[in-house]
C-alpha cells in the first residue's frame, strides 16, 4: 500500500462525531472489517423464491412466463416443506459444522435466504449462485422423491435457461450481484447492484443510503484495479468525503442551503470552503476581473467536489422531493464549478459526461428505465468511478414515490431481507466501528 | 461573491447578468397567468392541480435527515403532478441559449429538472413551480417573440434561416404574426393543440436591441467572436480542460509538473477563421 498520512473525523448522517483522526487507511475495503463484511455478505448471499418454484413446476412455466412446457406439471408442496428442504440446503452448503452458513425461512416458506460460506468461494464468486441452485435442486428431489424421469423438470424451474443462457434468466435463485458474463467489465461485481436495492435496505434515508452505496462503488474500484498506488489516496478520499461525512462537510452543505438554497448555492458553498480550508488559490486574475483558481491538491479538490456535488442533489431533489432530477443536477453541479473556478469537475470531468447519457436513459428519451433502476454496471454510468451512483441513491431516497420505480414496487424483499443486517442498515455507523478496530 | 463565467464581452457581461440571482432581469411583457397556463395546456384555466400524493405534511415521511433539513417547494409541499415548459431558442441572436438557461434557473429557483436537448431547454418541476418559471422567463427579457420559441413538441428552427420578418421556422405554426400591428400570436398551445383563445406575446424585439441582450457567441452576421473579441472565455475553457486531463492523467502530481504547461490559455493562437465567419 502506497503511504496515505491524511486523517479524516466520521461523523453520521445528523452531523454527531462518530471517530475522529481516522487514517485513510482504516476505511480503505481492504482493510476495514465492516467494509468486508458488507462486499462479503453481498457476494454470498442469495433470496430463493420457493413459492415460485412451485408454482412454475405446477404449471410448465419452468424457466418463467414464456418458457412453457405444455403438459408438463409436478404438484409438489414445496411451501409446506420449506423448513425441510432449507435444512438440507443447510447441510449440504456447509463446509464445516456451526460456520457461517445460513439458510433461514421466510414469509411462511415462500422464501429462503441463503449465504454460503466463503469457504466455497475458492475463485470465482458465482460459487454462491451455483451451489444454491444445486443444493436447491437435490432437495426438492430427494424431499418429494422426484424419479429420473421428473427430475430435469426441477432442475430446469430451479436454474432457468441455463445452460443455454449462461445468465440463468428465469432463475428461482437472485443474489444481489449477476453472474459474471452480466458485467460489464472485469472487477464490476459490486456496481451491479440497483440503487432502490439499496435505498430500501437503509429505509430511503438519503446520507447513509449514500455511504452504502459508495462502499459497494468504491470497493468495486479497487476490485477494477482503478485503485492501485499513488490512485489509491483519491479513490479513500472520495470514500470519506462523500460516502461517508468525513469532517461533516456533507452534513453541512446540506444544511446550510436546505431552506432556502438552490442548486447553485451548493457549489458556491463547496468553493468557499475549499478557499477556506486553503485547498484553492487564486492563480491568475485575468482582465475581466475573473479568478483562475489553481490547487496544489487535486485528489482532495476532487474529494471536496464531490462531496459538493452529492450535497446539491439532496438539496435540488429534496426541494422537489423527487429522485428524477439527479442526472441534472450532476450535470449543472459540475459546469456550474468548472465555470466558477477553471477546477475540473467531479472525476475530472467524467461525472458530467455520464450525467448526459444518464438523463436520457432516466427520461424515458431512450427506453423505459428510471434512476431507481439504475446502477454502476451500465454503459451509461460506469464511467465514473464511485462517486456518481451514490447519488441516484440519495436521489431515490429523498423521492416521495413520484416514479414508476420506486424502491417499495422493485426491492421491497431485498430490502427486508439487508435492512436486518447491522452493516447494511447502518454502514456509516459500522464502517466508523470497524475503523476503531484497526487505528 | 460568485463571479459565475468569465469574459469581457457584452456576450460574457449578458450571461453573468442572467446567472446571476441578485440582478433582477428585465420584464418586457405581461402575460396574464390564465394565458400562460392555456399556453402550457397541461391543465384548463381555473382548473384545480392534480396530485400524485398527499401533502407532504400529511405524509410520514422516512425518518431521513435530509428531508428533514431541506424544504420542499410549494408544489412538492402540495403533491402536485410534475410537468414542464420547454423552450426553443434560435442560434440567429436568441437573448438566452439552451446551455445557459439551465444555469440560470439553477442560480434562481429550487427543486427544478432542466435539461438541454437538441435545439431546446426543457424544465421540469411541480406544476405550480413549473407555471411560476414559465410566466416569469415568457414574460422577461430572456424570450423574444420572434427568436424564442414556447414549443412542447416539434422544437426545430432554432439553426433554421429566419423568414422575411426575421421569424424563427415553426414546423407546427403555433404563432402567427400580425401584419397590421407587428405582434406575435400563438394561436395553438404549447404542443401544438387548440387553445379557446389566442394569446398576444407582443412585438419582436429590434435587430440591434437582440445582438445587445444576447448571450450566444457567433462569429457570424456582426456577432461577438469568441476566440477573437473575448480570448478570457476560451482561456478559461482551455484551462479548465488541461486540468480535466491532468487529473485523467495523474491527479497526484503537480500541474507545474507536467511538460508544456504554460498557465492559463493558449497565448497567442492563430485562428484561421475570418472574421465574420465562412458562409
Amino acid at each position: 500500500m502506497a503511504k496515505i498520512v491524511d486523517k479524516v473525523d466520521l461523523y453520521d448522517d445528523r452531523g454527531s462525531k462518530l471517530v475522529g483522526n481516522v487514517p485513510l487507511t482504516a476505511i480503505s475495503p481492504l482493510r476495514n472489517p465492516a467494509i468486508r463484511k458488507i462486499c462479503s455478505l453481498t457476494a454470498r448471499s442469495a433470496a430463493v423464491d420457493l413459492a415460485g418454484l412451485e408454482s412454475r413446476l405446477k404449471t410448465g412455466a419452468i424457466a418463467g412466463k414464456q418458457m412453457v412446457i405444455r403438459g408438463k406439471s409436478l404438484s409438489l408442496d414445496i411451501v409446506g416443506k420449506a423448513k425441510d428442504i432449507a435444512n438440507q440446503v443447510k447441510e449440504m452448503l456447509e463446509v464445516e459444522a456451526g460456520d457461517e452458513t445460513k439458510v433461514d425461512v421466510m414469509s411462511g416458506g415462500k422464501r429462503l435466504l441463503v449465504q454460503v460460506p466463503a469457504a466455497r468461494i475458492l475463485a470465482d464468486y458465482s460459487a454462491a449462485k451455483t451451489n444454491t441452485c444445486a443444493a436447491l435442486t437435490h432437495a426438492v428431489i430427494d424431499t418429494f422423491k422426484v424419479d429420473m424421469w421428473h427430475a430435469p423438470d426441477v432442475k430446469g424451474a430451479v436454474w432457468g435457461m441455463y445452460p443455454q443462457d449462461p445468465a440463468m434468466t428465469g432463475s428461482v435463485v437472485a443474489t444481489l450481484v449477476d453472474v459474471p458474463i452480466s458485467n460489464e467489465g472485469p472487477g464490476y461485481t459490486l456496481r451491479n447492484i440497483p440503487v432502490n436495492h439499496i435505498a430500501a435496505t437503509v429505509r430511503k434515508r438519503a446520507i447513509p443510503g449514500a455511504a452504502l452505496s459508495m462502499i459497494l462503488e468504491e470497493a468495486a474500484c479497487y476490485e477494477m484495479g482503478d485503485a492501485v498506488g499513488p490512485f489509491e489516496r483519491g479513490h479513500l478520499l472520495d470514500l470519506a468525503y462523500e460516502g461517508l461525512n468525513a469532517n461533516n462537510i456533507l452534513y453541512t452543505m446540506v444544511k446550510e442551503n436546505g431552506q432556502d438554497g438552490t442548486l447553485a448555492d451548493v457549489v458556491y458553498s463547496c468553493v468557499e470552503k475549499a478557499k477556506k480550508d486553503g485547498l484553492i488559490k487564486p492563480k491568475q486574475k485575468l482582465g475581466s476581473g475573473y479568478t483562475v483558481y489553481g490547487t496544489d491538491d487535486l485528489q482532495m479538490w476532487n474529494a471536496y467536489a464531490a462531496t459538493g456535488m452529492l450535497a446539491a442533489v439532496m438539496v435540488n431533489c429534496a426541494a422537489l422531493r423527487a429522485g428524477q432530477a439527479v442526472p441534472s443536477s450532476i450535470m449543472y453541479f459540475n459546469e456550474l464549478i468548472e465555470h466558477e473556478t477553471g477546477l475540473p469537475g467531479v472525476d475530472y470531468g467524467k461525472c458530467q459526461g455520464a450525467s448526459v447519457s444518464s438523463s436520457f436513459f432516466s427520461h424515458s428519451i431512450y427506453g423505459g428505465g428510471g434512476p431507481g433502476v439504475f446502477h454502476g454496471n451500465h454503459i451509461v454510468t460506469r464511467h465514473a468511478k464511485g462517486q456518481f451512483i451514490p447519488c441516484f441513491c440519495a436521489a431515490m431516497c429523498i423521492d416521495a414515490d413520484t416514479l414508476y420505480f420506486t424502491p417499495a414496487r422493485t426491492s421491497a424483499l431485498i430490502g427486508e431481507v439487508l435492512g436486518a443486517i447491522p452493516e447494511f442498515a447502518e454502514p456509516m455507523k459500522a464502517v466508523a466501528e470497524g475503523a476503531k478496530q484497526i487505528m | 461573491m460568485p463571479q459565475f463565467t468569465p469574459g469581457n464581452s457584452l456576450v460574457a457581461k449578458n450571461r453573468r447578468k442572467f446567472l446571476d440571482p441578485k440582478q433582477k432581469l428585465q420584464k418586457l411583457r405581461d402575460i396574464a397567468e390564465e394565458d400562460v397556463v392555456r399556453l402550457l395546456g397541461h391543465r384548463a384555466p381555473g382548473e384545480a392541480y392534480k396530485s400524485i400524493h398527499p401533502p407532504i405534511e400529511e405524509m410520514e415521511e422516512p425518518e431521513c435527515s435530509v428531508r428533514e433539513m431541506v424544504k420542499p417547494t410549494p408544489g412538492a409541499a402540495a403533491g402536485d403532478r410534475i410537468r414542464y415548459v420547454q423552450y426553443t431558442d434560435s442560434m440567429q441572436f436568441a437573448p438566452a441559449t439552451p446551455r445557459i438557461r439551465p444555469m440560470m434557473w439553477y442560480n434562481r429557483y429550487r427543486g427544478i429538472d432542466p435539461g438541454v436537448l437538441s435545439g431546446r431547454t426543457i424544465v421540469e418541476a411541480r406544476e405550480r413551480d413549473m407555471e411560476k418559471i414559465a410566466k416569469e422567463y415568457t414574460d422577461n427579457e430572456t424570450f423574444d417573440t420572434a427568436r424564442t420559441g414556447l414549443r412542447g413538441r416539434t422544437v426545430h428552427g432554432h439553426s433554421v434561416r429566419l423568414d422575411e420578418r426575421g421569424m424563427m421556422f415553426d414546423a407546427l405554426r403555433r404563432w402567427a404574426f400580425d401584419e397590421r400591428t407587428g405582434d406575435v400570436r400563438y394561436v395553438k398551445d404549447m404542443v401544438g393543440g387548440a387553445m379557446d383563445k389566442e394569446v398576444t406575446l407582443g412585438k419582436p424585439l429590434p435587430e440591434e436591441d437582440l445582438k445587445k441582450r444576447t448571450t450566444m457567441f457567433r462569429n457570424a452576421q456582426g456577432g461577438v467572436w469568441l476566440e477573437g473579441d473575448d480570448p478570457e472565455v476560451a482561456d478559461v475553457i482551455s484551462e479548465i480542460h488541461w486540468n480535466r486531463t491532468w487529473g485523467g492523467f495523474q491527479p497526484f502530481i503537480k500541474r507545474d509538473a507536467i511538460k508544456g504547461n504554460k498557465g492559463v490559455g493558449v497565448k497567442g493562437m492563430k485562428l484561421y477563421t475570418p472574421r465574420g465567419g465562412v458562409e
